[in-house]
């Protein structure tokens, strides 16, 4: 079918003036946008593009990546983590001691001031614990900290005393924002308070939250005062963007400075664009598989319908010999991962452990067949093995969400088919009903593993175990080993820093001869900044570490505009850069960022070589 | 229940109500006004039993959905708690007071009874993921959406009309033809997908109009207004394109319906002039299914908006929908049900009623 | 072409496929002059085509993700005329295979409103009292329920899988269909003929297979192809939410695909662009088609 076109026809005269009505519309509003964008600049603002609405703006309720990082932006911790070697550093507490026993730790509070101006005294370090251990409301998000603790106490306006049930070496690690007593305490039901209602945010950090538009941004203002020294930007501000792709493009727009979460695809285009640096850190996240070794209650009560040729080791052991680890983070990873089956990420050199030598259980489908016929599984005519009746044949699980899972599953599939392994990839949204019934054979899985790692270590604890069908449960493998218990309480008692990670790496390699928790390996940490709007900022761990989601407030506290690098590190751009801001002159701006922009472009460059 | 004429006054609207997400079919099928043009005797008793039976209509169907919305996301499986809870340290403890404050240790029936004694006073409970009241959210995002699908209706409304209009009039040409081919062709488009190319090519190609995101923080006054239009330009664009084609056909051919009527010939054998004719009877008689058309849509145009509000980040009551479908955060999720559903059963409710006023040959 | 006199000593079975015979051809010969109609099955011809010999064209091997003919993302070359996708499929050989899923997803979806559709809507025309009041009211009650959040659930519940989709679409598309075909029944029943088949002793039965059905089949056949087109793009909706089967090539997974390896803002155009426009070339097809029917089946409309 042809459309004959009449350019002279009344007709056509009417669709184009439709046209026409609809492109004025948009020209007006263009252009009236345009006029709106103009002013605003003399102000330097830091944009960050997120991705997750405010849960709750409570530190006692909130829970998500993004409010999270708001209450360690805008509250001190009583510690803090070094940025370049994640070492525990002092904070609101600025000295700490243990009596003998380990059961009464005594923190040294800082002399220093809320954002409203009232003193930061022991007291209100005290309220904020005590009141997590006794309102069920307040211990929403963080009562996991307080759960061992028997007591706080406050002798004086400079001391916090805290007893301990028992032992527990992760006193310096407690992540819980102190809130001011004075602004908290008459508030009646914690579970109702959001703590939106009055902006700015009385707090302490460097950074206080001074609005708030519900799904659309959260802008902060630096604290002034603030011990560590103000932040540089004049604001901060995290805009709401659903879409990762519309991030990017608002990144490339210059409509925000800051997008994390990149795809491959994404951070090697981002790389060839204008303007923009692209930062690969070291995952904080390991992705894996678990398989299901038999479902058990605490009390060794079996439940659920999981394959019986999982609770086999050699078949499992034969599974993990089916996946190739390098191909997944080459392939699904774009290259930007590493693979290894160490269950603490490598950034954490410390706690660090991966297989080496014969303890690889390394990626051979020719071995995974032969150790399944050793073990009596025999092909049958469809080409999947099987004994006395039960089919090799296994339910994968993938959260259908995550693109690189699904990707990662697939390949599998196909390796698995080789060793005469059938994986059926039912991709679902979410794998906690599946999990909590132990209807279930593999499912993927993966977890931000902090500096700590004692609670990543605690959830694969047989005391772990949910009590009842349907209970409650942290963890997602039904891993159960006295042996790893036994390490694991002896590495929570444990003081001694090397000595505890001796013991921690022993129970890493417990979990890896399992086979249950199969971790594939660390996917990186995708990111990219406006380097004509940031000059600099600190990651963690430096070098190669992630400016998004630290533990700390380093990136966004000590991110330097362009145009004031000279007064943090004095090189000699400086004279060119001030004499710009005093004209104001638009072009040599430009230009300006146009020089940093060579120059980072080279530095990054030059990084990544290493 | 007994059978009344006009209980489907507008069948060959239905078909295409359901642009955005569902299924749906062109204009045309006129099914017949015929088997409903009813007798004027006993006018009053009759709009009395026509009214009665729309409204207790409306409340069962209202009923309907109240209880489907309990029950349809209890069937989902997932547990909140669980997903509220993944990937951070949490004691056993912890989670146990979350299905507590949850009510999700409660019995069944006794969670339904509450959640019943709620609605019946407005009061949809608290999002798990919010700690807010289900309606105070609602509120803060009804204005977004009302916004985005009142401007799209209306310059939809008016483009198709328009466009339907000088199509009828001129129709088999070629004008007519590129439109009604241009229509169709835009209304077969995903419209995720359109959104998703318009972003590409006019805001971070050309740079004429911004992402996504509804306004720039921190501008304030008449500026702001203009911000915001700036802002909507994507948005309105991708949902006008796939839904004004609807208008366009619908309005085409009832008025090439009108303009084949016996009363129209009489008027022109009357000596009346032509253009005079389809100004004064055609069009105002073919408006009456737009019309109609138009109201029906508001409801589903309203849950089309998800997809656009996703893609543009639009900060409306779409995209707090679907983040509550996959906790699933149960009060949010079958609030915000009830309120489209209702949306939709009103506007069917005001489309039942207002179409025998203006139409005078569907008359109880 | 039945004459006459071979008609005057046929038997009635036979005259019966005479004039259905002559009744396509009539149909066939007025669909004929709608060159949109034309288009849209010429379209549509390519496609079915494509999907019915990708294996013999492409070949399965094609979908392997662990032995991909070429490197992931790589733009369009003379080997691969689309680029590849992600994993270093080609994304040509990808749309040929979605051809055959999107259109069986929309066929099989079709297939399951139409027939919940016009077996509702006949019943609900012809009987008349509590049955059919009932039926309107659950017909109704599936109309103003948000079409998308039954198909999510019914996702969510079943599990995610083709089936899975063209049940949540089946199930959820039919009220349009049941109104439609009851307007017609309505219609049809209120003619002369059916009451002298009713006075000649004809039941329920009777009535609505032989008098009834064939009436509204036309009608059903129009909102037949309509409804393919409305499956296909809400397969693709349901994609875009999240809630399809990310493993199966479907148009509206790749298009997902896509999405998820942030294609849109990395400028890989011809990842994103191929799905999408093969989903909106397939609606249209049967958009067209589907009004072309409808023309032919009402001489009203014919002038449109």
């Amino acid at each position: 079918m042809k459309f004959r076109t009449n350019p002279g026809g009344r007709g056509l005269r009417t669709v184009l003036s439709g046209l026409l009505v609809m492109l004025l519309a948009c020209a007006a509003a263009l252009f009236a946008g345009s006029g709106a964008h103009a002013e605003t600049k003399d102000e330097k603002t830091l944009t960050i593009a997120v991705s997750q609405e405010v849960d709750s703006l409570s530190p006692f309720l909130a829970v998500r990546r993004i409010t999270t990082a708001l209450g360690r932006l805008s509250y001190d911790f009583l510690t803090n983590y070094d940025p370049k070697t994640g070492k525990t550093i002092p904070a609101l507490a600025e000295s700490w001691t243990t009596s003998e026993d380990g059961l009464t730790w005594t923190y040294k509070i800082r002399d220093t001031k809320w954002t409203d101006g009232q003193p930061i005294t022991a007291e209100d370090a005290r309220w904020t614990f005590d009141t997590m251990m006794k309102d069920e409301a307040a211990a929403t998000a963080n009562g996991n900290f307080v759960e061992n603790f028997e007591s706080v106490s406050a002798p004086d306006p400079r001391t916090l005393e805290v007893k301990l049930k028992a032992p527990q070496a992760t006193m310096l690690a407690l992540d819980v924002p102190i809130l001011p007593k004075h602004k908290w305490e008459g508030v009646g039901d914690y579970s109702k308070f959001n703590n939106d209602q009055e902006f700015p945010i009385v707090g302490s950090g460097p950074w206080v939250i001074s609005a708030y538009e519900v799904n659309q941004s959260i802008t902060l203002t630096p604290n002034k005062d603030f011990w560590r020294g103000a932040p540089k930007f004049d604001k901060l501000v995290f805009r709401y963007i659903d879409d990762s792709d519309a991030q990017v493009e608002a990144l490339k727009a210059g409509e925000v400075d800051f997008v994390s979460g990149l795809t491959p695809a994404q951070a090697k285009a981002l790389e060839s664009a204008d303007n923009i640096t692209v930062n690969k850190a070291k995952g904080k996240r390991f992705q894996a598989i678990t398989l299901n070794p038999g479902a058990k209650l605490q009390d060794g009560t079996a439940f659920g319908d999981g394959n019986k040729a999982l609770q086999d080791p050699v078949v499992r052991e034969a599974l993990v010999r089916t996946i190739d680890r390098e191909a997944i983070y080459k392939t699904a990873y774009g290259g930007f991962g590493e693979a290894n089956g160490g269950y603490i990420p490598s950034r954490y050199k410390d706690y660090h452990w991966e297989p080496e030598g014969d303890a690889v259980i390394g990626f051979d489908t020719a071995k995974a067949g032969e150790l399944l016929e050793g073990a009596g599984w025999v092909k049958g005519s469809d080409g999947i093995r099987a004994k006395g009746g039960t089919k090799l044949s296994f339910r994968f699980n993938v959260h259908a969400d995550n693109p690189q899972y699904v990707q990662a599953a697939e390949m599998m599939r196909e390796w698995a088919k080789e060793a005469g392994i059938d994986l059926k990839v039912e991709p679902v949204s979410e794998v906690g009903a599946l999990l909590d019934a132990g209807t279930y054979d593999i499912l993927t899985t993966g977890w931000s593993v902090n500096p700590d790692p004692d609670y990543i270590l605690g959830i694969n604890r047989c005391s772990g175990l949910p009590a009842k069908v349907g209970g409650p449960y942290l963890s997602d493998a039904y891993y159960c080993n006295p042996e790893y218990d036994k390490l694991y309480a002896a590495q929570l008692a444990e003081l001694d820093q090397p000595k505890r990670a001796e013991i921690v790496k022993q129970m890493q390699e417990q979990l890896y001869k399992d086979n249950v928790f199969v971790v594939w390996g660390y996917a990186d940490q995708l990111e990219a900044f406006r380097s004509d709007t940031i000059a600099s900022m600190q990651p963690q761990p430096d070098p190669g570490g992630n400016y998004d989601s630290q533990d700390g407030y380093w990136s966004w506290w000590s991110a330097t505009p362009v145009g004031e690098e000279d007064e943090a590190a004095g090189d000699s751009g400086g004279s060119s850069s001030g004499l710009m801001l005093g004209g104001g002159a638009v072009a040599l701006a430009a230009l300006a960022a146009g020089v940093v922009f060579l120059r980072r472009r080279g530095a990054t460059a030059a990084d990544d070589r290493e | 229940m007994t059978e009344l004429p006009p209980s489907d006054a507008v069948p060959h609207l239905d078909e295409v109500r359901d642009r955005g997400d569902a299924p749906r079919g062109t204009g045309g099928a006129a099914v017949a006004l015929a088997d409903r043009r009813g007798r004027d005797d006993d006018r009053l008793r009759r709009n009395a039993a026509y009214l009665g039976k729309r409204l207790l209509g409306a409340a069962v169907s209202l009923v309907a959905v109240i209880f489907t919305s309990f029950f349809l996301f209890r069937i989902i499986p997932g547990d909140p708690v669980r997903v509220m809870t993944h990937g951070r340290p949490v004691t056993i403890e912890q989670k146990e007071a979350l299905a507590r404050e949850f009510g999700l240790d409660k019995p069944m029936l006794e969670q339904f009874v509450s959640y019943l004694l709620g609605v019946l006073r407005f009061d949809f409970g608290e999002s798990f993921q919010y700690n807010r009241p289900v309606l105070s959210m609602v509120g803060e995002r009804l204005g977004p959406t009302l916004l985005l699908v009142g401007a799209s209706l209306a310059v939809s409304a008016a483009l198709g009309l328009w466009l339907g209009v000088q199509g009828a009039w001129k129709h088999g040409s070629t004008a007519d033809r590129v439109n009604t081919g241009v229509a169709l062709t835009l209304w077969s488009v995903p419209s995720f997908w359109l959104g998703l190319i318009l972003i590409v090519v006019f805001a971070s190609g050309l740079g004429w109009f911004p992402t996504s995101g509804m306004k720039t923080p921190g501008v304030t006054g008449f500026d702001m207004v203009l911000d915001v239009a700036h802002h909507m330009v994507l948005p309105l664009v991708t949902l006008v394109a796939v839904v004004y084609a609807q208008y366009l056909l619908v309005m085409r051919s009832s008025l090439l319906d009108e303009m084949g009527s016996d009363y129209l010939t009489t008027a022109r054998a009357k000596g009346l002039r032509d253009t005079e004719v389809k100004r004064q009877h055609a069009l105002p008689n073919a408006l009456l299914p737009t019309t109609t058309l138009v109201f029906i849509n508001i409801g589903f145009v309203l849950f089309g908006a998800v997809l656009v509000e996703t893609v543009f980040s639009w900060p409306g009551l779409g995209k707090l929908f679907y983040e509550g479908l996959s906790v699933p955060d149960l009060p949010l999720v079958q609030g915000l049900f009830v309120i489209f559903s209702a949306a939709v059963i009103l506007m069917n409710l005001v489309s039942d009623l207002i179409y025998p006023l203006i139409d005078p040959r569907v008359r109880p | 072409m039945t004459s006459a006199a071979s008609t005057a000593n046929a038997s009635p079975r036979q005259l019966t496929w005479a004039r259905r015979r002559r009744a396509v051809g009539t149909f066939w010969s007025s669909y004929r002059q709608n060159r949109a109609g034309l288009f849209g099955l010429a379209v549509l011809a390519v496609f079915v085509l494509s999907a019915l010999l990708v294996p013999w064209i492409v070949g399965e091997e094609a979908l392997s993700v662990t032995r991909p003919p070429g490197e992931p993302l790589q733009p369009p070359s003379g080997e691969f005329w689309l680029g590849t996708d992600r994993s270093g499929r080609s994304v040509l050989d990808l749309i040929l295979w979605g051809s055959r899923v999107s259109l069986t997803v929309g066929f099989a979806a079709t297939f399951i409103s139409i027939a919940l559709g016009s077996l509702i809507g006949i019943l609900a025309g012809h009987f008349s009292g509590w049955m059919s009041g009932l039926l309107l009211r659950i017909t109704d009650w599936f109309l103003v329920m948000p079409t998308l959040v039954l198909a999510v659930a019914l996702a969510a519940v079943l599990g995610r899988s083709l089936s899975t989709i063209v049940i949540a679409i089946g199930v959820t598309s039919w009220p349009t269909t049941a109104r439609l075909v009851r307007a017609q029944t309505l219609a049809v029943e209120a003619r002369p003929y059916i009451e002298r088949a009713r006075a000649l002793g004809g039941g329920h039965w009777h009535v609505m297979t032989r008098h009834v059905l064939p009436n509204v089949m036309p009608i059903v056949l129009a909102q037949t192809t309509l409804m393919v087109a409305g499956a296909i793009l809400t397969e693709s909706t349901v994609a875009f939410l999240g809630l399809g089967d990310p493993t199966t090539p479907s148009w509206g997974s790749t298009i997902q695909a896509a999405r998820d390896t942030g294609a849109v803002s990395s400028g890989m155009w011809w990842y994103i662009l191929p799905p999408g426009i093969a989903i909106a070339l397939v609606a249209l097809a049967f958009t067209l088609c589907g009004r072309a029917i409808e023309a032919v089946l009402n001489p009203r409309l014919r002038s449109r």
